[in-house]
């Protein structure tokens, strides 16, 4: 499946993917928030999460801020 | 010269000294960034969220570890959404990064001036209330956009001085003031636009509660020294207003008194 991820368009050869697993599949740790399609997902919900071809994800961090 | 400010000022349930919060972005470097913080005696520090890479992360995040060093209370900022659901959904994202309950809550209208959208803002801190926020709104300083941000259970407002970045000061006084005397219970914050350390003088000076500012001290040539700066002139501000001003008279008044002056003027 084809995944929008902070804007970069990548392929995976798995047909679905929890957000947990995706995370752990990039290698992302600790100190970020996740947007599925512009919705919030809650850390509490990562493991029930179903991402499918075609969604778009942000994963931010804390950077500087005015 | 140390300031002393034993006054306890309350904001958002939260107790604080200085009266200042600044932001963390535009500095020469990360160790002026936390230099600069220290010196102005600021206990609020703004921070965003953006897009990271895990391999930027790999290393853990050294920006987000000098901030929890130093120790201060963080106010995540929605910086760059120019919706209500880009700013609901980045609001929400750092609640949980930053285990925080309030928000500087930006929606930008137009890329300009960065002029906060007052409808989407509204909008967006309708829903963030509900679900619990303590949502501080950017906004531009009318009454009218104040009032409904009242309305809807805002107990912090943040006008602007001025578009941000753009060190101009206060561009418009009157309207400020107006704020100020028809909402005495709320915390009045003037948020962007401070140039100089005079500006947030006249802020302080018109009975706002606070002031926060990021360019004008990342972007001062020597940072650390205008951070000190800045914290002299909030607390003289706030110092001034509490103390009140005398009256301005068209006619010149004598300080030294005129009982006992000698031989060289007499009037009769």
């Amino acid at each position: 499946m084809k995944l929008s991820i902070n804007g970069e368009i990548k392929e995976f050869k798995q047909k679905t993917l929890t957000v947990k697993e995706l995370l752990e599949l990039m290698k992302y740790n600790k100190g970020i928030a996740v947007a599925l399609n512009e919705t919030f997902v809650l850390k509490t919900k990562y493991a029930e999460t179903e991402i499918n071809d075609g969604d778009r994800l942000d994963i931010l961090s804390p950077i500087a801020g005015g | 010269m140390v300031v002393k400010n034993e006054e306890v000022w309350e904001i958002e349930g939260r107790s604080f000294v200085s009266r200042l919060m600044i932001g963390s972005a535009l500095y020469p470097s990360p160790a002026i960034m936390a230099k600069s913080i220290r010196a102005s005696g600021s206990q609020i520090v703004t921070v965003a969220l953006r897009r990271q890479s895990a391999s930027s992360l790999e290393g853990g995040n050294q920006f987000w570890d000098i901030i929890q060093e130093l120790g201060v209370t963080v106010l995540p900022n929605t910086a760059g959404c120019h919706t209500a659901k880009e700013a609901i959904t980045t609001a929400m994202m750092a609640r949980e990064i930053f285990d925080v309950d309030w928000v500087k809550l930006e929606v930008i209208g137009n890329q300009y001036n960065l002029q906060p959208d007052p409808f989407a803002l509204v909008e967006a801190t309708k829903v963030l209330i509900d679900e619990g926020f303590r949502v501080l709104p950017y906004m531009t300083d009318d009454l009218v956009l104040a009032q409904r941000l009242a309305d809807i259970g805002c107990t912090t407002l943040m006008p602007w001085g001025s578009p941000i970045g753009s060190g101009r000061g206060l561009m418009n006084p009157y309207n400020l003031k107006v704020i100020r005397k028809q909402f005495p219970d709320l915390n009045l914050i003037v948020d962007a636009g401070i140039g100089k350390p005079s500006d947030a003088i006249e802020a302080m000076e018109l009975g706002f509660d606070g002031i926060l500012l990021n360019s004008a001290v990342a972007l001062a040539q020597e940072p650390i020294k205008m951070a000190k700066a800045f914290k002299h002139a909030i607390y003289a501000g706030r110092l001034g207003f509490e103390a009140g001003a005398m009256q301005k008279r068209d006619m010149a008044s004598p300080s030294t008194p005129t009982v006992g002056t000698p031989f060289w003027h007499q009037f009769n």
